[in-house]
């Protein structure tokens, strides 16, 4: 396909979406699609896909414009578009979740045959272990990712538009998508290739186009030039390679603040370690390791089958979440959409909530302590908002991450779980999280963060865990940390022969292997 | 998105965005303007004192029960069970005044069995992982065949002896004002008070809103969500022994009955949104004064009585369609 977007505009409110943003993409082309959040690229994918109307600006596609695109005449066109956040139904099984809307009938029966055969040959080019007569509910999260492409793999199609298609997936599983990509291509099949990692999109896509606050910016070949300087047309500053970590003085002390001693749960087993005033731990691992369990569970918010967590004021009791609150336990969750914000609240109400559970001891709430309790949280995150009375909505993600794990400094606990703390959100807001994190610690908090990033390890931590089946397998301190070991350690490779020195030949992709981003999928751009 | 492309929301308004806000945050009070107005227009007579005190009186047994029904629905929950809970708590209460001859038991068997049976929904939903739609359904149809049965198609009367005094609860008046309008007035005050500025009624909007988050800040969910349906059971009491008196006879089949559609029609007119999350109790109660004043409106036009259920109807579904238009605008 011959694909034109000629001076697209989109506004949403007073939000400027894009602004007279041009793109092509040749036939038989990978073009990668750059930008942080919120600059614009899901909302130009929808565009083309049909979902949202452009404000002005046209496309076209093969040399015939297009005029009011919908969802059914750009599939109609040969576009298909596998969409960042899952989008199937856990309650059919997995051939009616990839023909939903297209079924394969015969005078209005459904072919149920043709369309298993048909759904297990795609499934099986992609080297799945799925079966098509799966019910989508028991599939893990990479499973689904896996049949969200098969979908798109389902019919001929012109384009195929992918938007963050692997955060679920492993090495193994990335390669064979890439290797379908690379085959497809050939027969002149388009893609435009959205990422947040750049490995892989110097790996698989032939052109960039890079976007920032809803602007193009610059078009060309991937092979001119090199990660560094994508990282910096991406970001509009000069990248420096800045370690947080180092610009603060070690804080860690011999007093435990925490200590877990053999806990089991349903998907982690025997794990013990100690976390001690004033230091920074990260327990790292891929998806199915069992780290997103443990997080939740030294909280209390999923069972715990055996073990003990102790705190300096003595066994902790898991029974009730706001008793762990206020034993002195915070946890800013992962996935902030699904469990952090609540979107119908105002800022200052989500700022204040974790407060009222553990420490509020009055009847009513005053309005003058809300405002005040985030007035600090504002100043020391500067967290940029209008009026805090504002649904939470209305800010970025970055901005919103702050206004959450501001909710938990209010408790001022001694012990912070961060699980993911700065997933989907800007390098700017990224880095403000690293500082505060490293801020807190300096105040001989103890924190351990649940994180599958090597930078965001480097940026903070004092020792890594690594966890693979359940258990922590490897511990590193800091000045050992090699993402290619740690990475050999969540993928069990150098187990046999215990070499951790970063030169583990298994490993695909050297220096350059991706610990692959098992968040999962809310990295959604904030366009309000 | 970058500040840059963002315009400060709080300067520059245009009247476009000011109508804009009025249309959004304050789209009750709009709308029980222009309902009055045009309530005073079909008839002049709509604004003598009388008439006004009179809604308020009207309103005032379906308007307790719709506060209740507030928080049901703004913590993402529906309760059905509305119009068979009053009428038999109503009834039984009446039968306990009988018995006892003491109008502190029959007030104090009203509260106190409203709340238990707002218990019993709450942990059937909470303990028993019940949707609220069946657990309140099943207690619909319960309730008043426990009535029923009790009553045995018969009216339940108060004897003469307390017929004056519990007919003074309802119908007597307080400083020259109906005590039905003032039991409104304050109830709804109180409710609102609580749903405002304690940590309680953020809870309710925080549940509605995203029971995940709510659950891992701290919130006993479960808790929150029993003491929700306890409260409303206590709206229910305090409803049903107004309705005892005001009517001081029950009939078993008939008492109460559309209620629970009343009161929702109420809370969704109000702006309180359907799935949960978002909602004002000033909004309930002018939701309440609404209904009533389309009532009297639509009997002055001399309109078939028979209609009034289907206008009620249309009003709800208007008034979740102009929801959902502002959310999607």
């Amino acid at each position: 396909m011959n694909l034109e977007m000629k001076n697209i505009s989109k506004s949403f409110g007073p939000v400027q979406a894009l602004i007279d943003v041009s793109f092509s993409v040749g036939p038989g082309e990978i073009h990668g699609l750059l930008g942080e959040n919120g600059a614009g690229k899901t909302t130009l994918m929808n565009i083309l896909g049909g979902g949202l109307p452009p404000d002005s600006g046209t496309i076209v596609i093969d040399g015939t414009e297009v005029h009011g695109m919908t969802p059914r005449k750009s599939n109609e066109l040969g576009i298909r578009f596998i969409h960042q956040e899952l989008s199937l139904c856990n309650d059919l099984k997995v051939y009616q979740n990839m023909f939903l809307g297209e079924e394969f009938t015969n005078r209005q029966i459904i072919r149920k045959q043709d369309e298993i055969s048909r759904a297990q040959e795609v499934l099986d080019t992609l080297r799945t272990d799925i079966a098509a007569t799966d019910l989508v509910g028991e599939l893990t999260t990479a499973q689904k990712q896996l049949v969200e492409i098969a979908r798109a793999l389902l019919f001929k199609s012109e384009l195929i538009i992918m938007d963050e298609p692997t955060t679920a997936l492993n090495t193994q599983e990335i390669e064979n998508l890439f290797s379908i990509m690379r085959s497809q291509k050939t027969q002149g099949v388009s893609f435009i290739y959205i990422s947040h990692k750049m490995p892989e999109l110097f790996e698989i896509c032939d052109r960039y186009t890079v976007l920032r606050d809803g602007r193009f910016i610059q078009s060309g070949l991937f092979r001119d030039i090199d990660e560094r300087q994508a990282t910096e047309l991406l970001i509009g500053k000069t990248f420096t390679k800045e370690v947080v970590k180092d610009q603060y003085a070690p804080s860690v002390s011999d007093t435990v603040a925490l200590s877990v001693k053999g806990l089991c749960g349903e998907l982690f087993h025997d794990v013990s370690f100690d976390l001690h005033k004033g230091e920074i731990a990260v327990v790292t691992g891929l998806q199915g390791s069992g780290m997103d369990e443990l997080a939740t569970a030294l909280f209390g918010a999923t069972p715990v089958t055996a073990g003990a967590i102790e705190l300096q004021s003595g066994r902790l009791s898991l029974k009730q979440i706001s008793h762990v609150m206020r034993s002195g336990v915070g946890m800013i969750p992962r996935n902030r959409k699904e469990r952090g914000i609540l979107p119908d609240l105002s800022i200052s109400k989500n700022n204040s909530l974790a407060y009222f559970t553990a420490l509020h001891r009055k009847p009513f709430v005053s309005d003058k302590e809300e405002s005040e309790r985030f007035e600090n949280n504002r100043r020391r995150m500067d967290i940029k908002v209008g009026d805090p009375d504002d649904p939470i909505t209305s800010l970025s993600g970055g901005n919103q991450q702050k206004v959450i794990i501001g909710k938990w400094l209010n408790i001022d606990a001694d012990v912070y779980i961060l699980d993911n703390p700065t997933q989907g959100i800007d390098v700017g807001a990224k880095f403000a999280i690293y500082r505060l994190i490293n801020d807190i610690a300096g105040q001989g908090k103890a924190i351990l963060v649940f994180t599958n990033e090597y930078p965001e390890i480097v940026q903070v931590a004092d020792r890594c865990m690594v966890m693979y089946k359940g258990t922590i397998v490897k511990e590193f301190e800091r000045k050992d940390f090699s993402e290619v070991a740690i990475m050999a350690y969540s993928t069990g490779t150098s187990m046999a022969d215990g070499t951790d020195d970063g030169t583990s030949p298994i490993m695909h992709g050297g220096p350059h292997c991706d610990t692959h981003d098992m968040n999962e999928n809310d990295t959604k751009e904030q366009n309000s | 998105m970058k500040p840059t492309n963002i315009r400060n929301p709080f300067k520059d308004r245009t009247p476009k965005e000011l109508w804009r806000n009025v249309t959004t945050n304050y789209s009750h009070w709009l709308s029980f303007v222009i309902l009055l107005v045009a309530a005073a227009i079909v008839n002049p007579a709509f604004l003598s004192w009388t008439n006004l005190t009179n809604q308020f009186v009207q309103g005032a047994i379906i308007g307790i029960c719709a506060m209740g029904m507030s928080l049901v629905i703004a913590s993402g929950m529906i309760d059905l069970s509305t119009g068979s809970v009053v009428a038999f708590l109503s009834g039984m209460g009446i039968v306990v005044l009988n018995k006892t001859q003491s109008l502190f038991v029959f007030i104090l068997f009203c509260l106190a069995a409203g709340a238990a049976i707002g218990m019993l929904n709450g942990l059937l939903i909470t303990k028993g992982r019940i949707a609220p739609f069946i657990v309140t359904l099943a207690a619909m149809s319960a309730w008043r065949s426990v009535i029923n049965q009790l009553g045995q198609g018969g009216p339940f009367t108060v004897n003469s002896a307390m017929y004056e005094s519990l007919r003074n609860i309802a119908s007597g008046k307080t400083l020259g004002l109906p005590n039905l309008m003032i039991f409104l007035i304050v109830i709804s005050i109180i409710t609102g008070v609580m749903m405002s500025k304690t940590k309680f009624g953020t809870y309710v909007y925080a549940i509605g809103s995203n029971q995940q988050a709510a659950r891992l800040t701290g919130i006993n969910v479960d808790r929150v969500k029993t003491m929700i349906f306890v409260y409303t059971g206590l709206m229910y009491g305090i409803a049903a022994l107004l309705l005892a008196s005001r009517l001081t006879s029950i009939q078993a089949a008939s008492a109460g009955n559309q209620y629970e559609m009343n009161a929702i029609a109420a809370v969704a007119i109000g702006g309180t949104r359907m799935e949960g999350g978002k909602g004002k109790i000033i909004g309930t109660f002018l939701g309440v004064l609404m209904l009533q004043i389309i009532n009297t409106v639509l009997i002055m036009a001399n309109v078939p009585p028979f209609l009034n259920g289907l206008v009620q109807g249309i009003i709800i579904i208007v008034a979740v369609l102009a929801q959902s238009h502002k959310k999607n605008r």
